[in-house]
């Protein structure tokens, strides 16, 4: 590994923009967990975070074209845990999206993301079609469409959510056909008006809420509405670290996981919005430019699936602050607290840096 | 870049979609720092102030309300802490069994409580709920012994009015919640819930009282728990006010009119200073500041002699005999008589054809002013009214003050009556009768006044014809600074008298005590000095006055006392109402010669005893009295509550 680094064939660039952001991700856990009862949370986040460095060095020094090779019965076994949650798990906060062992919790629909990320990219190494094969297509949807089916039966719309970038990817970038194209928006639409006769109730709220903001101040309308005014609150230059009136006095919800970065916008203001969301187009931008390095197509569409997944999850999270979107439960990744995101999206970095380590054929 | 296995024009198409790709990711970014930059930037002022009002929180610090002291600084009203227990929803767990563990703790009617914890459902559930006001310091600790068990029920602690002695509520008046009008008259003054004062002098000096509340602005968080202070404003307590009663004089007149019904007032001539003001039946004052049950306000509100209300100034008699010291003042000074004109009293006297009966049947003989001034002659003042005629007795009744409010400083005061040819013919659409007239001259008929209003005539006639207005303020203290100010009025009325006929008058007065063969002679007092005019109402025509003793109650004469002591100087007029007390000699002078001699530091060796429970038992009226009765049910409704006098 140490080679890795001296020939410069690790990526300083996203590396250090991810550090940076794990930096910036301790500093609000602990700011949003001041003096309550989460006040331990952030030294679990600590090593979390030295979990998912640890992990994200192994993915670096594993070939990743062995694990596309295993990437069916890795895909296979994570989806196990699904299953099981699906069967028996408990229900934390109406949904059971989470495995306890020993004092933890695991949410297995984060691994099984990077897992289908793996299978995708094993997929097109061996489809060199220009255009996609009904066949794959099939293979795509089956694929990315049996995760999601599982997590969202949970039932967690927001996490079921991050499976469908990679979809596009496999759309886009396998070259679907535009009339396959035109079929799937037509299907979309129907999906959408029979799917919402089967979302649950507080689902259907929060879209209403989305859509309405005002009908419900006190309810679900009350967590946009509060992050709104957290967010707008911190002007430019923001309260001040730990000074976030909204924060520290709880008017926001979940601040210390999904509505961190509202904590960051409140303390912070708008310098620190544009600061951290440069370091995610770091991350995403110098992600695409890498996935032009990639040796071959597998280790492409392993960096393309795997940083559009990172940049959906930025996107939905910090347009659901300020009601861009409506309010769907997901981790804002490598800020928010969470140990399954962090560790899974540090492992997923580490896979980026691996593909790039490995650009050249004689590596 | 090497795809293995494609060619070189995949290649270059697939880096081109990776280019869209990387343009469309980095618009995104742009467009969601867009985004932020209108919500924090643009719109970061409004949302700031958001932000301020989700964490402050306005409460009132409610400003400590002036105590109120008599004459002498006895504390009549005062403050006292008191608690009401107070529910947070969001720390129940389950709101039924918390309403059931309030209910069995302070024994509270279960509607009661269900009521108000219905009323706070559209509320958030950190608004807390008061359950129960005027905890007794037993429930306090009840609940704080439960804290652990029970985290949703807390105790606030207020202050609440407490009347210490309670004498002359209607003069005082009561504290209770502001109406819905009230506040709507005073918007940013009264807000829901606050205790304001009703009726007497709570009401009438309310904004002097009440000083001005304070405001602290606190953070809260979105529990609405107080986390810190931001600012304060102090609140300016309100100003001690001292009246001018005496509480001694309260308490003897209190005491007296024990089971009986009526009012007294005691005044200082020179000053127009209220001595001593008290209606009966009377109430607790106090039960408005604690948890009044539905029996005792209907207990008050259902009681035919209206506690509530303040006799000395809202209820109206005719002055019966008493109007008689008026009349001889104006019959003397308009020569309609002199001191010696002597008038045959054969116990009757026939005018217009009919024949018009003296109190005393075998007649008084002849009679002088004086003799008929001290045996309350009737014939005598029947001749004197036949000869003034109903316009100038109405303008002598005018010039005493009656038919209008004296401007006291209390609200509701009424009027009163003087009638004339005019009223007659405006108001009743009737032509006056000149029989009506000789019943005038003895203060029957249509003619009515106030307690007040006769103390205050009397004031007139032994000042020689200064009236000074009647009042309760004496003076008003800032508790802060030390401020004080007085009462101050420059608007004294004044009627010309001839000494000589003042003289004359009050000597007729001092016969009708001090001398034998005076109506009120019983209640002669060594040292006291004691002046006065007794006078009766008749309240049902009579055929024969002998059988009046086993009368019902509601059927009897109401009795008057007028008087002033000493004769030199007068320090305090007195005019003493009981209503159904017969006879003014033996149901009203007692009292007077009482107030006075209290007032005057005479010794009293006897003094009058409280009435006793008569047939048609009238409410209770002392303090003690009123609390124990609170629960039993109201006198018959049949008793009428204010009776005409026989035209």
């Amino acid at each position: 590994m140490r080679g890795l680094f001296q020939r410069r064939r690790v990526d300083t660039t996203l590396l250090l923009a991810v550090l940076a952001l794990l930096g910036i991700g301790l500093l609000l856990v602990a700011s949003s967990t001041l003096g309550g009862r989460n006040a331990e949370l952030t030294g679990r986040q600590a090593m979390w975070m030295g979990v998912g460095i640890a992990l994200m060095l192994g993915m670096l020094a594993v070939d990743y074209r062995v694990l596309l090779k295993f990437s069916f019965p890795i895909y296979a076994a994570s989806l196990a845990p699904l299953v099981y949650l699906l069967a028996l798990g408990h229900r934390i906060a109406h949904v059971r999206s989470w495995v306890r062992f020993g004092g933890y919790q695991f949410q297995p629909a984060e691994v099984a993301k990077v897992a289908t990320a793996l299978l995708l990219a094993y997929l097109f190494e061996n489809e060199q079609d220009r255009r996609l094969r009904p066949a794959a297509l099939g293979k795509l949807f089956a694929m990315v469409l049996v995760p999601c089916l599982l997590v969202f039966l949970q039932p967690d719309l927001g996490l079921a959510l991050t499976f469908v970038p990679l979809l596009l990817v496999g759309m886009y970038f396998g070259r679907m056909r535009r009339r396959y194209w035109a079929l799937l928006a037509a299907a979309l639409v129907v999906c959408c008006a029979v799917g919402w006769l089967f979302l649950k109730d507080y689902q259907k709220q929060r879209i209403t809420t989305f859509v309405h903001p005002d009908v419900d101040v006190s309810g679900a309308g009350y967590q946009v509405r509060q992050s709104k005014i957290a967010v707008g609150s911190g002007g430019l230059v923001g309260k001040g670290y730990r000074r976030g009136t909204q924060s520290q006095l709880r008017f926001l919800p979940v601040r210390h996981t999904d509505f961190i970065f509202a904590v960051l916008a409140e303390e912070f203001g708008f310098l620190g919005v544009l600061v951290v969301l440069s370091l995610y187009a770091t991350v995403v931008l110098r992600g695409l430019r890498l996935a032009t390095h990639a040796r071959d197509r597998g280790g492409a569409f392993l960096v393309l699936g795997l940083t559009a997944c990172l940049f959906f999850s930025v996107m939905l999270n910090t347009g659901m602050m300020i009601g861009l979107f409506p309010t769907t439960g997901i981790p804002l990744p490598l800020l928010s607290y969470g140990g399954s995101s962090v560790a899974t999206t540090l492992a997923s970095i580490g896979l980026i840096l691996s593909v790039e380590a490995r650009r050249f054929a004689n590596a | 870049m090497r795809l293995r296995g494609s060619s070189s024009e995949e290649r270059e198409s697939f880096q081109r979609m990776i280019e869209v790709a990387f343009i469309a990711a980095a618009f995104a970014f742009a467009a969601m720092a867009t985004a932020y930059w209108y919500t924090q930037i643009v719109r970061g002022d409004y949302y700031f102030k958001l932000s301020e009002n989700n964490r402050l929180r306005s409460v009132a610090v409610t400003a400590a309300r002036g105590v109120i002291y008599d004459r002498h600084g006895v504390p009549l009203a005062e403050n006292e802490p008191s608690y009401t227990l107070y529910l947070y929803r969001r720390e129940t767990k389950n709101l039924a069994a918390s309403i059931d563990t309030a209910v069995s703790l302070l024994g509270l009617p279960r509607e009661d409580v269900e009521r108000r914890v219905a009323r706070y459902r559209t509320y958030f559930d950190f608004v807390p709920i008061a359950l129960a006001e005027n905890l007794t310091i037993g429930e306090v600790a009840a609940i704080e012994a439960r804290g652990a068990e029970d985290p949703e029920f807390a105790v606030g602690v207020g202050q609440r009015r407490l009347y210490t002695k309670g004498t002359g509520a209607q003069a005082i008046g009561y504290l209770s919640e502001a109406s819905p009008n009230q506040i709507a008259a005073q918007p940013d003054r009264y807000r829901p819930g606050v205790a304001i004062g009703q009726r007497g002098i709570e009401s009438a000096y309310q904004d002097l009282l009440a000083g001005r509340d304070g405001e602290r602005r606190i953070i809260v968080d979105s529990f609405g728990h107080e986390t810190a202070e931001e600012s304060r404003e102090d609140p300016v307590p309100g100003r001690n006010l001292t009246l001018t009663i005496d509480e001694r004089l309260q308490e003897v007149a209190e005491r007296y009119f024990q089971n009986r019904v009526g009012s007294a007032v005691a005044m200082d001539p020179k000053t127009g200073q209220i001595l001593a003001m008290i209606s009966a039946p009377s109430y607790d004052p106090n039960l408005f500041s604690r948890r009044m049950t539905g029996t005792q306000w209907a207990t008050l509100v259902d009681n035919p002699f209206r506690p509530l209300q303040n006799r000395a100034i809202q209820n109206v008699y005719s002055p019966g005999s008493a109007f008689k010291v008026f009349l001889a003042v104006e019959g003397l000074a308009g020569g309609y008589i002199t001191p010696d004109t002597k008038v045959f009293c054969p116990g009757y006297a026939t005018f217009y054809g009919r024949a018009f009966k003296c109190h005393k049947k075998e007649g008084h003989g002849w009679v002088n002013l004086r003799e008929a001034i001290r045996g309350s002659c009737d014939v005598y003042f029947y001749t004197l009214g036949k000869r003034m005629g109903i316009e100038k007795i109405a303008e002598a009744a005018r010039a005493f003050g009656f038919g209008k409010p004296t401007g006291l400083d209390l609200p509701n005061e009424k009027a009163g009556l003087v009638p004339s040819e005019e009223w007659s013919e405006k108001v009743r659409k009737a032509h006056w009768y000149p029989s009506e007239t000789i019943s005038v001259a003895i203060g029957q008929g249509p003619l009515l006044v106030t307690s007040l209003q006769l103390a205050r005539g009397l004031a007139g006639l032994v000042n020689g014809g200064r009236f000074p207005r009647p009042h309760l303020f004496l003076s008003a203290q800032d508790a802060q600074t030390g401020g004080r100010f007085e009462y101050f009025d420059g608007t004294e009325e004044r009627m010309k008298i001839d000494p000589a006929i003042v003289g004359q008058v009050e000597d007729a007065m001092w016969a009708v005590v001090n001398e034998p063969g005076g109506t009120a002679y019983l209640s002669r007092l060594p040292g006291l000095d004691l002046c006065g005019k007794t006078g009766s109402v008749q309240v049902v025509a009579q055929k024969d006055t002998k059988k009046e003793g086993s009368l019902p109650f509601e059927k009897r004469d109401h009795a008057w006392f007028i008087g002033f002591a000493p004769r030199r100087d007068p320090k305090i007029v007195i005019a003493v109402f009981v209503e159904h007390g017969q006879h003014g000699a033996s149901a009203a002078a007692p009292l007077a010669r009482d107030l006075a001699a209290t007032y005057l530091g005479v010794p009293i060796p006897h003094p009058a005893e409280p009435g006793e429970p008569p047939a048609g038992a009238p409410a209770p009226t002392t303090i003690a009295a009123a609390r124990a009765a609170a629960s039993l049910p109201a006198p018959a409704r049949n008793a009428a509550p204010i009776t005409e006098a026989r035209r």
